[in-house]
């Protein structure tokens, strides 16, 4: 299960966050655990260069996209590497959308397109879309060219 | 958390720089959302309104009951438009909102209609909305389209549908399993996606059915996989076939090993990884097997990227534990992940490296982690400092720099659980390697100096009181345990009381020194320290002289109850004043089954501070628990082995019947396990009839029947035979259970009176030479069976015969000695015309055994083996070869 995708700017301001399977006591927690390991570690890091880390049996993957940090955690069947396949997902599909690595006014400037994006990717904490051109094309109602 | 995303300099001019979601308020956009109602609909302003409400939602604001109702009703009107941009947002806003029950059916029509539509992805997308917002009454009407959308020729609209599937499963279970026709032929899908989808809900739907499961493996490791995720997901199920098919060892061939190994050449890593893994965690896993997996996980310890290292390092973390040898050659690359940005992968690496090294190369290791200790979490830091204390336990001779580093990081800064683990393992390496108390006890001294946690200062203060006295010179530890009653909370100073307390109780010596200290106490602003204090100076007696304390004073004052702290809080808990004085007799000592579990296996040392031991009781001190209740079989002795279930009745038969055999030194008893199957029978006085005609060395000396034996809850029935002692006598029994049985009326649960005899003939049970062996392995056979000598070894050479194969003439051989393979030399490679197993155990006596066998293949099928056995008793080393000869 993918329990959630967040996405923060630099200040650590929540922009997105997609939570599946957890309890929204346990949210708050999740999100000061998340941006703090991102202030802790993302200084200096470039663009798409993948972190991990593990926190009880619970797997993280973040990285960062110009402005903004993006954070996947996920458990059992989606390990580091599942977790991996889906970051790779989400940052090359924003940054289709935004065209460039986002800063953040450009990043909310797109934000309707990536909450599409995103919702092609991630269902109820399962992977289903993992090609950017095919999401392109689905979040117009476009059926996939392959077909 | 939705906090307005203000920019460090608000001053300056640029536009550019402001979020379009300045100042955005819940209140004002509901407003703005009217516009959905209007007659005519602005598509592109109505998707502005929506990327405004999906903003609040992702940042985890919430909609009141109302706001959500309007939200939801609003965007329902936006179905009229035929924008198609449009059309996806109400999509995701439907979703986000997920309307409750009784306002679904405003747009379940609509969205049927969609789902219907001649435009595929609408198709699609009607489908995953209505999936998320629909009850079972409901998925009954649409489940035909569900079913057709699941091999649709749109990739996207199966995919949809199948996902879909996945998640009603969890809800609907009985409805989605009809499906499992569709999603069988999606299986064959040639998109990638849908197959990966199909895959994932299959298995789900027959995850109860090993064998379709096995089928469906079967199928798809030989045809084609086009995704890599779906790769992953078969070699998931393919491990999870491997391990219920059992050790199948028959053959000496692991069923879809070769699979798991082709995938280990995959091109995609995560592919490569699962294989990895999978194989890595295989039951019994040889070290033949491992290697492949090893070398492809060790080249990814070189990676560039880093959860490639992470998953790789986590990997070999885990294979370890269990097959350190296998992960040394990695120790180089290990190594260098040290100084890995990532600390995650550092701590992994450090603490495999703790596990696989060797003597040498402990001081090099320590150097290098204590520059590392200081920039990780606690949480990392408890993980290195469990390593460690294994580490020290497994080479003693290094303590001296392993307890240097444990005190080091206990003097700097951490948090209770980090410093409880410390203190723990200082605990265990001073309890477990005599050379390193003296040094371990002043490590702790200097720690309670300046500890803060109340908690742990009492539990040292304790600790010192009992291993303190028993030092070269006690005396150097009195100043430390009197500064507490100086410095400290009443809590700690009670503990430092009774400390010294022990000191003098235990060291004649030290007495009149420490009268003058628990003297000073006596001044205390602490009732507890006062009262302890008093009744130290005045039991243990002597007046501060040099002179040896009372037995009876010490045992009232630091003796060990014998009865259960539980069971003393509970009656004193009952007790009521009264005339009557509390009296420690009355309390029970037998202790509840519950808490059997903290009886220590001899041996086993406790762990940390008074930690309470824990994990369930093994079947062997369940058996001797059982065994130990039936006054009978108490001067037995000690037992010596208790066999796994033998069945000795068919399955699905009224009575299932099986029996555990315990041998004992000049015992053997037979204990029944009886379940009763029929629903309308209730038996009673239910025994085992033996015949015991073939095995005439044994005499029956006592029958102990089971007195009733309802419905589906078993019971046991035992019988012990006396046999030459020590001797691994051998017999074969034929059974018959007898038993009076009576019906019972279900509709009342109650029995009939009379009852009526029957017999039920049970298949025969046979004591054989491997009952009296133990299976023990030796973790190193080579030095084993050097340091056994060749001054009782045997070695005799037979001939099998004809065997169907060397594997099957292996496990023969295995089972008959009933001795346990050591290194995985069970495992016989396919096609070999040779092999040799190693075995260990302990034969009846406790004797060690050992035994090397050979096997070679004289023709075509013909088997010829060469054993060589070596004990510590001539006469075990004759009688494991009488075995073979006899078997």
């Amino acid at each position: 299960m993918i329990l959630a995708v967040v996405f923060a700017n630099a200040e650590g301001n929540i922009l997105i966050e997609r939570f599946h399977g957890v309890p929204a006591e346990e949210r708050l927690h999740w999100r000061s655990f998340l941006v703090k390991l991102g202030s802790d570690n993302l200084k200096g890091v470039k663009n798409e260069e993948l972190l991990v880390a593990s926190h009880k049996s619970v797997y993280i993957v973040y990285t960062v996209l110009g402005d903004v940090s993006i954070y996947v955690v996920g458990k059992d069947e989606y390990d580091e590497l599942a977790l991996s396949e889906v970051i790779f997902v989400i940052t090359s599909v924003v940054k289709d959308v935004c065209g460039k690595p986002p800063t953040e006014r450009l990043f909310l400037d797109k934000y309707g397109r990536i909450c599409l994006c995103l919702d092609e990717i991630v269902w109820k904490g399962y992977l289903e879309n993992t090609e950017k051109d095919r999401i392109k094309r689905l979040i117009r109602l476009k059926p996939p060219t392959e077909f | 958390m939705a906090q307005p995303l203000l920019k460090k300099d608000d001053d300056r001019d640029d536009e550019g720089d402001y979020s379009p979601f300045l100042g955005i308020e819940k209140g004002s956009v509901l407003q703005e959302a009217r516009v959905f109602n209007d007659p005519q609909i602005d598509a592109r302003r109505c998707s502005q309104v929506i990327t405004k409400l999906l903003y609040l939602l992702n940042q985890g604001d919430t909609f009141t009951k109302v706001e959500a109702t309007e939200a939801f009703f609003a965007v329902t009107k936006l179905f009229q438009s035929k924008d198609l941009g449009l059309r996806r947002m109400v999509y995701l806003m439907i979703k986000e909102i997920s309307p409750s029950s009784d306002e679904v059916i405003i747009v379940t029509s609509s969205l049927m209609k969609d789902m219907n539509s001649k435009t595929d992805m609408y198709r699609a997308n009607a489908i995953r909305v209505l999936c998320r917002i629909i009850d079972g009454t409901l998925l009954t009407q649409i489940e035909r389209y569900l079913k057709q959308a699941i091999v649709d020729k749109n990739p996207v609209v199966a995919s949809a549908a199948l996902v879909s599937g996945i998640h009603l499963l969890q809800t609907n279970p009985e409805i989605v399993k009809r499906w499992s026709n569709e999603v069988q032929e999606a299986v064959q899908s040639r998109a990638a996606l849908v197959q990966f989808h199909a895959l994932a809900l299959l298995q789900q739907i027959r995850q109860n059915d090993r064998l379709a499961i096995s089928k469906l493996v079967t199928s798809l490791t030989k045809g084609t996989v086009r995704s890599p995720l779906a790769q992953c997901l078969l070699i998931r199920y393919t491990s999870q076939v491997i391990r219920e098919s059992g050790n199948n060892t028959q053959t000496g061939v692991r069923p879809f090993y070769d699979y798991l190994e082709s995938c280990l050449r995959n091109k995609s890593e995560m592919v490569i990884f699962e294989a990895a893994r999978a194989i890595t965690e295989l039951n019994g896993v040889t070290s033949r097997e491992l290697t492949p997996a090893i070398t492809v996980l060790q080249l990814f310890l070189s990676s560039s990227k880093p959860v490639l290292r992470f998953a790789a390092v986590r990997t070999l973390n885990k294979v370890a534990m269990t097959h350190a040898a296998a992960v040394t050659n990695c120790n180089i690359d290990m190594e260098s992940l040290i100084s890995d940005q990532n600390r995650s992968v550092a701590t992994l690496a450090i603490t495999t490296l703790l596990k696989t090294g060797n003597e040498s190369s402990v001081d090099r290791l320590m150097k290098q982690i204590t520059n590392f200790m200081s920039d990780i979490a606690d949480e990392f830091k408890i993980v290195v400092v469990d390593a460690i204390r294994s580490l020290c336990l497994k080479f003693p001779l290094k303590y001296r720099s392993l307890m240097n580093f444990l005190s080091g990081i206990l003097r700097e800064e951490g948090g209770f659980e980090y410093k409880k683990a410390i203190v723990d393992s200082i605990v265990i390496l001073i309890r477990d390697i005599p050379d390193a108390k003296e040094s371990g006890l002043l490590h702790l001294c200097e720690f309670i100096e300046d500890c803060e946690f109340t908690y742990l200062s009492t539990q040292i203060l304790h600790f010192l009181g009992i291993e303190g006295p028993k030092t070269s010179d006690p005396s150097k530890f009195i100043r430390y345990i009197y500064n507490r009653v100086h410095l400290e909370n009443p809590t700690v100073r009670a503990c430092a009381v009774s400390t010294l307390a022990r000191f003098a109780a235990s060291v004649d010596a030290l007495k009149p020194r420490i009268f003058v200290l628990l003297k000073r106490c006596l001044f205390d602003s602490d009732d507890e320290v006062r009262d302890r204090a008093t009744l130290y100076l005045s039991t243990l007696g002597g007046d501060g002289l040099v002179v040896e304390t009372d037995e009876t004073a010490r045992d009232f004052l630091f003796g060990l109850f014998d009865v259960p702290l539980v069971n003393l809080e509970n009656s004193l808990k009952n007790y009521a004043p009264s005339e009557e004085s509390f009296d420690i007799n009355s309390v029970p000592k037998e202790v509840k089954t519950h808490t059997f579990v903290e009886k220590k296996a001899p041996g086993k040392k406790q762990i940390g501070l008074g930690a309470p031991p824990s994990g369930p009781p093994s079947t062997a001190d369940a058996y001797e628990k059982l065994l130990s209740s039936i006054p009978e079989f108490g001067n037995f002795g000690k037992l010596f082995k208790s066999s796994a279930p033998v069945e000795l009745t068919e399955a699905e038969t009224e009575y299932a019947v099986n029996v555990v055999k315990h041998v004992f030194d000049s015992h053997v008893v037979f204990q029944y396990n009886c379940t009763n199957t029929i629903p309308e029978q209730l038996l009673e006085d239910v025994v085992v009839i033996v015949d015991a005609s073939e095995a005439e060395e044994f005499s029956e000396v006592f029958s102990k029947p089971l007195r009733s034996l309802p419905y589906d809850s078993p019971g046991q029935t035992f019988v012990a035979f006396e046999k030459p002692d020590g001797l691994p006598t051998v017999g074969k029994f034929s059974n018959v259970l007898r038993f009076y049985v009576k019906e019972v009326d279900r509709s009342t649960g109650e029995a009939e009176d009379d009852g009526v005899e029957d017999e039920y003939q049970l298949e025969d049970l046979e004591v054989v030479a491997a009952d009296y062996m133990l299976k023990v392995g030796v973790s190193n056979f080579r030095n084993a069976w050097e340091s056994m000598g060749p001054d009782c070894e045997r070695v005799e050479e037979y001939g099998l015969g004809p065997r169907e194969s060397l594997a099957e003439a292996v496990n023969t051989v295995i089972n008959l000695l009933g001795m346990q393979p050591c290194e995985g030399t069970e495992a016989v490679p396919p096609n070999a015309r040779s092999h040799v197993c190693v075995l260990s155990g302990v034969y009846i006596g406790n004797v060690r055994v050992l035994a090397k066998v050979s096997f070679g293949l004289d023709g075509p099928k013909d088997v010829a083996m060469k054993l060589a056995v070596r004990s510590e008793d001539e006469t075990v080393s004759d009688a494991i070869h009488e075995i073979v000869a006899g078997g």
